[in-house]
């Protein structure tokens, strides 16, 4: 039985192989791509700054951060200040933000039977947007980190008016989301304390206990994490058991036959990405403790997603208090990019998950470029016994509605994925 | 119940910009007042995308975002197939971005006769002729999201719309994204030392800026209700016209040291009379830190 999944950011065909009334495979089939790698060939190395956030409307600002890191990565050394790095920090965490909102006001929320509400998904996310601009002018599709910092300059002033926009939606998360105290949120490391709230998670969160969901969206309990930045950790979790050195040389990405998609995997397993296997890198108290009892389950990942929200928020505030003004937003590589003959790769942790993109540049342009997104880890699957993360999740489920929520849970994207 | 006009979201070959853009705007309330979308890429709607393609459902204004082209595929049937079946139905027809406008960043992919609906850059192409009179074009790589709005409200109230060449609504295309620019002083005096990351200077002498040769409304409405991107020190990238995106974004193309594009209107000869006497003078407040003593 074909399914076609909408409003995911486009559309993917999900195709049910029923056995004994259960799903016994899935196939996960993305129907068109954009072939972004190829029109960047020969291109001049910075024009990728400007074509790459058009890879995403909803994450293009992580595009945009991923490109100009494998760029700067084209350099032996190269110097960025302090103030530039926390500055790409912070707008790259805002982007995270405004899509966590998004997705479970615009996607979660109505398969648990509520009206989609827009209105609560953007009011916050355009107090994000706003953030975004102060520093790159707009949101969505600036372009303003660039090789050697960022282009803009703040003031005082700037901050104090950042300040009001991460307040404001701190306040939105504590009135709608759970009313918790975001500082006391960050210390709790019992779900019971979450579910004894009130708010639109917590709703969500008990009809997943009350229709006996528990147990549904779980995979293979394996994680991976390669964007580090000062709030991410890079590294696995394996059934919690965690390891930090990763080589970024043993992604591998393989041509599917029956997608445009292309599938990820590290040292031939699937991993899961994306804001549980963030917080389970991390160990993040509340989301180590919602595994421990329901492991990998749609409950954890949509808990890990929204918790992620109050989490960067408050980090968000402390990052901004060790902004030293004085810095300079940009410096001038010594060497120009275009006379390098080079590669370079980064990884990013975009909303979805890791971000990788690899450059290659030569005779002053772009030879080659590969873009590898989080949907892709996450949705691309193999045949049969080597099931992808999402279908491993979806398999023995009995019916289809149940399935689409769990391939939702993941935060599908079909944009990035059919760049 | 007031009659809401009725809108149909239609993504192609798209990134999704506009639509996220669009999500930005300020007054949505007030917006979903007065419209419904048939159906639209993310908000919840009426119909599905199925239904779309399977029957005709009334609805007043299309909307396509995204590059068109003779052999893409939605959900399964001709992405023109749906946009020649809708066209019919419309009273108007809107093209939401630079994609659907001229072609943008997707007219380099690898489908057949990838445009925007009536141009391929600046050219005409002929195809949906008898649909040029129903069109309005919207461009920008995103779409300023009031610009998108208020035009969907001229539209509604019958309003008749002074359009350029390009069908763009000279209400916000008739401004070139220079205009209102913090940085005018630096280029009215020719102040050409600007370096990144910095307050000062401007971006049109070395660093590519194309604000003076872009129309577009991004430093008359701001973006996200606050800023633009040359006033935060990023060069204009010209997204809003035919040409985008041209190459080697972030550097001046330059004859003799002469600018080979210059702003909107003005010759050659102007513009160097204009130079050799601003050239002539040094103004010390444009050679300092702006917040320095
Ligand atoms: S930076 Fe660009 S838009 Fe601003 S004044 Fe200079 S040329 Fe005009
Ligand atoms: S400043 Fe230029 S590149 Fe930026 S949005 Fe406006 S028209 Fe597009």
């Amino acid at each position: 039985m074909i399914k076609l999944i909408e409003k995911i950011e486009g559309e993917a065909k999900l195709n049910f192989h029923f056995k004994n009334n259960k799903i016994d495979n899935v196939d996960v089939d993305f129907m068109s791509t954009r072939h972004i790698e190829d029109i960047l060939k020969g291109k001049s190395p910075l024009d990728a700054l400007v074509i790459n956030p058009r890879v995403c409307g909803i994450c293009g600002h992580a595009h945009l951060i991923a490109t100009v890191r494998a760029l700067e990565d084209c350099y032996e050394s190269i110097e960025i200040s302090n103030k530039a790095k926390i500055i790409r920090e912070l707008t790259l965490n805002f982007e995270l933000i405004q899509n966590h909102f998004k997705w479970f006001y615009l996607t979660i929320f109505p398969l648990f039977g509520f009206k989609q509400n827009v209105m609560k998904a953007v009011i916050p996310s355009q107090l994000m947007g706003k953030a975004i601009a102060l520093f790159g002018g707009q949101y969505p599709h600036t372009s303003y980190a660039i090789v050697g910092g960022v282009v803009c300059e703040i003031t005082q002033m700037d901050l104090i008016k950042l300040g009001h926009y991460i307040d404001e939606t701190i306040q939105f998360f504590e009135k709608n989301l759970l009313d918790v105290d975001v500082q006391m949120l960050q210390d709790c490391d019992n779900v019971m304390n979450v579910l004894s709230k009130s708010g639109d998670l917590v709703d969500v969160l008990h009809l997943i206990e009350k229709n006996g969901w528990l147990e549904y969206g779980k995979s293979y309990d394996r994680f991976i994490v390669f964007g580090e930045s000062s709030y991410f950790t890079k590294g696995k979790s394996i059934k919690t058991r965690v390891m930090h050195n990763l080589f970024l040389e043993d992604v591998i990405e393989s041509v599917s036959t029956t997608s445009f998609a292309k599938s990820v995997h590290y040292h031939g397993k699937y991993y899961e990405v994306g804001p549980l296997s963030r917080a389970m890198v991390k160990k993040t108290p509340l989301i180590k403790d919602a595994h421990k009892k329901y492991t990998d389950s749609i409950f954890t990942r949509i808990l890990a997603r929204v918790c992620e929200i109050s989490q960067l928020l408050l980090h968000c505030k402390s990052l901004i208090t060790e902004l030293d003004l004085s810095e300079p937003s940009y410096i001038k590589p010594k060497m120009d990019i275009t006379s390098l003959n080079s590669s370079g790769s980064s990884a990013v942790e975009a909303a979805r998950g890791t971000l990788i993109h690899k450059v290659v540049i030569e005779d002053s342009l772009i030879k080659s470029y590969e873009i590898i997104t989080p949907t892709q880890w996450n949705l691309c699957g193999g045949v049969n016994e080597n099931h992808g993360v999402s279908q491993k999740a979806m398999i023995g489920l009995e019916n289809i509605e149940i399935a689409e929520l769990v391939f939702k849970s993941f935060d599908v994207c079909s944009v990035c994925t059919t760049h | 119940m007031k009659k809401k006009v009725r809108i149909l979201w239609l993504g192609l070959m798209t990134c999704n910009g506009n639509t996220h853009s669009f999500l930005n705007y300020p007054h949505l309330e007030q917006f979903f007042n007065d419209f419904e979308f048939i159906y639209h890429p993310i908000i919840d709607s009426e119909y599905s995308l199925e239904d779309i393609i399977s029957q005709d459902i009334a609805c007043d204004v299309l909307l396509i975002e995204g590059a068109i082209a003779d052999d893409f595929i939605k959900a399964d049937v001709l992405g023109i197939d749906i946009i020649k079946k809708y066209s019919k139905i419309v009273s108007k027809i809107v093209t939401v971005g630079t994609c659907a406008t001229f072609g943008g960043i997707f007219k380099e992919s690898h489908y057949k006769n990838v445009s925007g609906l009536h141009f391929r850059e600046d050219k005409r192409t002929e195809k949906y002729n008898h649909l040029f009179e129903k069109t309005i074009s919207i461009s920008g790589c995103p779409i300023h999201p009031e610009t998108l709005v208020s035009t969907l409200y001229a539209i509604k109230k019958g309003l008749s719309l002074k359009l350029d060449s390009y069908l763009r609504p000279k209400d916000y295309f008739a401004y070139t994204v220079h205009n209102g620019c913090t940085r005018n002083e630096y280029f009215e005096y020719k102040v050409d030392n600007h370096h990144f990351g910095e307050l000062e200077g401007c971006m049109f002498y070395d660093h590519g800026c194309q604000g003076p040769l872009t129309h577009g409304s991004c430093n008359k409405i701001l973006w996200n209700e606050i800023n633009s991107k040359t006033r935060a020190g990023l060069p204009c990238m010209g997204c809003t016209e035919p040409s985008f995106p041209k190459q080697n974004l972030f550097s001046t193309k330059k004859n003799m040291g002469i600018p080979e594009f210059l702003p909107v209107g003005v010759n050659k000869r102007v513009y160097l009379t204009l130079a050799g006497i601003t050239k002539a003078f040094k103004i010390d407040r444009l050679q300092k830190k702006l917040l320095d003593d």
